[in-house]
């Protein structure tokens, strides 16, 4: 390959790798020498330098965390949507969210990353719990012109969106829980030993979905975003209440901030690294 | 490799033999141990150390528990009271949350024994780091007992300086995931560990809302957030948190993870552990702005 061949990538730092690790004992014989301050982060290295490569940098692990109660009884055999179980489900996100966003600004972050969403419900209440790094442009001092924001994606995309001139404005979450009604009698019977479509569970998931959706991109207008990104839903009957159908969704809330979107360029590549094809012992032995 | 009489403090005979017996041992993958000499780390020997700690929890009532008077309580503790006064004898007039320091305790000293074993280990063979460190804690058969594992492979700088007072360095990472961040200006100094568990010995309206049952007497709204297991679960993170920057000195922590497990006992009462792990890195050279990567897309 020749220099400035197509297909020769741009040339890639030199970095004495053997060097960086001795000068890193070096750094290990002796008393550390006073920082500007801690950084606490569950950024990966790779995160960090993808950050580092946009203008941001860590500041502080962050956390928050809500859990509402869900009233006996609620979840017993009944109609339409279980409306104490979908409010619980949407004031937890939202506090656990306000929590994590308050603590990002007491620490001097402008943002939190690769928030860790842990929910889950109970019978008698909703649990929510988020864990992330709070991060800011490296040298920035005080909370930034931008409300905080709180975002589940990883360094990593969050730098690719930032390239692409749209920023993060926050979570917005929402669910449905709704009651699959009861079959008729007559219904019962004709379907019972039929391969036939359960229509009772399928428009309970229907409605479910439709609701949280529809309340999550609301909620999405609301905080200013243009579209919700990385949404991830989950749906199906209760565990412990099989009778009711949930629909959960969550995603960043995102918006164009410069003047249009920028095309982020990406190269194709070939990689020539197949794996190797396995060997098959049986084959021996004519099997 | 050669382990002196001096330098082997209190390890096994067998372990002094096998160390000073010249092949190298390490639980490296092949990827990271190629990545491991380039960057003119050379491993020295696989290193462990174990602690095997009798293990009680708690019983559930808020303060003096316990028979052999290290079960006081320490630390964070917040009192939850009744808005009905005294309404019945099975009515809970007050609810606490309160740090378990004697689960902390043991948790800290099973940690920080099975770390300073394996550390020990590579000292004694002529090690400057550990590298590759996995830690795991779990029951041992059903006997009320507990195993601290750490375990990592002992390396040395080729050519490099020994560390502060023959302490050897760690760090979760290894390979090139070591190399980057070595790359990137942090020197790894040492894995940390905290941890902080609160008990929840729950009030009235904690009851009430955990079981998703309505107070006769008012004072709860049905569906409404249940703060005392809130502020319970926050302040394990906060004092796990703050106990891992107690570690840090000046330098920071990097690739942490938080593991919170909430423990329900029955009637609104429960306890909820948060532990937290993390590589302390320390910056040995001025900040070098990485240059953006170039995005690619695999075409298989």
């Amino acid at each position: 390959m020749t220099a400035g061949d197509p297909l020769d990538g741009p040339d890639a730092p030199t970095v004495d790798i053997t060097a960086e690790m001795r000068a890193a004992a070096r750094a290990l014989a002796s008393l550390p020498e006073s920082s500007s301050g801690q950084m606490t982060s569950d950024l990966s290295i790779d995160e960090e330098l993808v950050l580092h490569s946009i203008g941001w940098e860590p500041v502080a692990l962050v956390s928050g965390v809500s859990i509402h109660s869900v009233p006996r009884g609620v979840w017993n055999w009944g109609q339409g949507e279980i409306a104490y179980a979908s409010a619980a489900y949407a004031r937890s996100f939202a506090h656990a969210t306000q929590r994590i966003e308050e603590q990002c600004t007491r620490t001097g972050g402008h943002g939190v990353v690769g928030v860790r969403v842990e929910w889950s419900v109970d019978r008698h209440h909703v649990d929510v719990a988020l864990t992330g790094t709070a991060v800011r442009p490296v040298g920035a001092t005080g909370t930034g012109r931008d409300p905080v924001f709180a975002s589940d994606l990883s360094g990593r995309d969050f730098a690719l969106l930032h390239n692409a001139g749209w920023a993060p404005l926050g979570l917005a979450a929402r669910a449905s829980f709704v009651y699959a009604p009861r079959r008729s009698m007559g219904a019962t019977m004709k379907q019972s030993g039929q391969n036939v479509e359960l229509t009772n569970f399928t428009e309970a998931m229907y409605a479910a979905r439709e609701a949280a959706m529809e309340r999550m991109q609301a909620s999405a207008i609301a905080l200013g975003g243009s579209g919700v990104v990385e949404v991830k839903v989950t749906e199906g009957p209760m565990e412990f209440a099989h009778h009711a159908v949930c629909f959960t969704a969550y995603g960043t809330v995102v918006r164009l901030v410069a003047g249009e979107h920028r095309h982020p360029g990406a190269r194709m590549i070939l990689p020539m690294d197949d794996p190797a094809p396995a060997f098959d012992a049986s084959s021996l032995r004519g099997g | 490799m050669t382990v002196s009489a001096e330098s082997s403090g209190d390890l096994p005979e067998a372990a002094v033999r096998r160390l000073g017996e010249g092949a190298f041992t390490s639980g490296l993958t092949v990827p990271d141990f190629a990545a491991c000499l380039q960057m003119g780390l050379e491993p020295v020997g696989f290193t462990q150390g174990y602690c095997v700690m009798n293990w009680r929890f708690s019983i559930s009532a808020p303060y003096g528990v316990g028979f052999n008077g290290q079960r006081r309580p320490r630390g964070y503790s917040e009192t939850f009271s009744c808005p009905h006064g005294m309404v019945g004898g099975e009515h809970r007039i007050w609810g606490q949350n309160y740090e378990q320091a004697w689960v902390e305790d043991a948790w800290t000293t099973g940690f920080t024994t099975a770390y300073g074993r394996m550390l020990e280990e590579a000292a004694s063979a002529g090690a400057h780091g550990v590298v590759g460190v996995i830690d795991s804690s779990g029951p041992l058969a059903e006997l009320g007992v507990v195993e601290f594992r750490v375990q990592g492979t002992a390396v040395r700088v080729i050519d490099g300086a020994p560390p502060f007072r023959d302490k050897p360095w760690s760090t979760y990472l290894a390979g090139q995931r070591l190399a980057k961040l070595v790359e990137a200006g942090y020197a790894p100094v040492a894995v940390v560990a905290s941890v902080a568990s609160v008990s929840v010995w729950a009030s009235c309206v904690t009851q009430y809302l955990s079981e998703g049952s309505n107070s006769l007497y008012g004072g709860t709204t049905p569906g409404a957030e249940i703060t005392q297991v809130v502020q319970a679960q926050t302040m394990a993170r906060q004092i796990a948190t703050r106990r891992a920057r107690d570690q840090l000195g000046p330098d920071s922590l990097h690739g942490a993870t938080m593991t919170t497990t909430p423990r329900p006992r029955g009637e609104g009462d429960s306890e909820v552990e948060c532990v937290l792990r993390g590589n302390r890195v320390r910056r040995f050279k001025g900040f070098d702005p990485t240059p953006p990567p170039r995005p690619t897309v695999r075409l298989l």
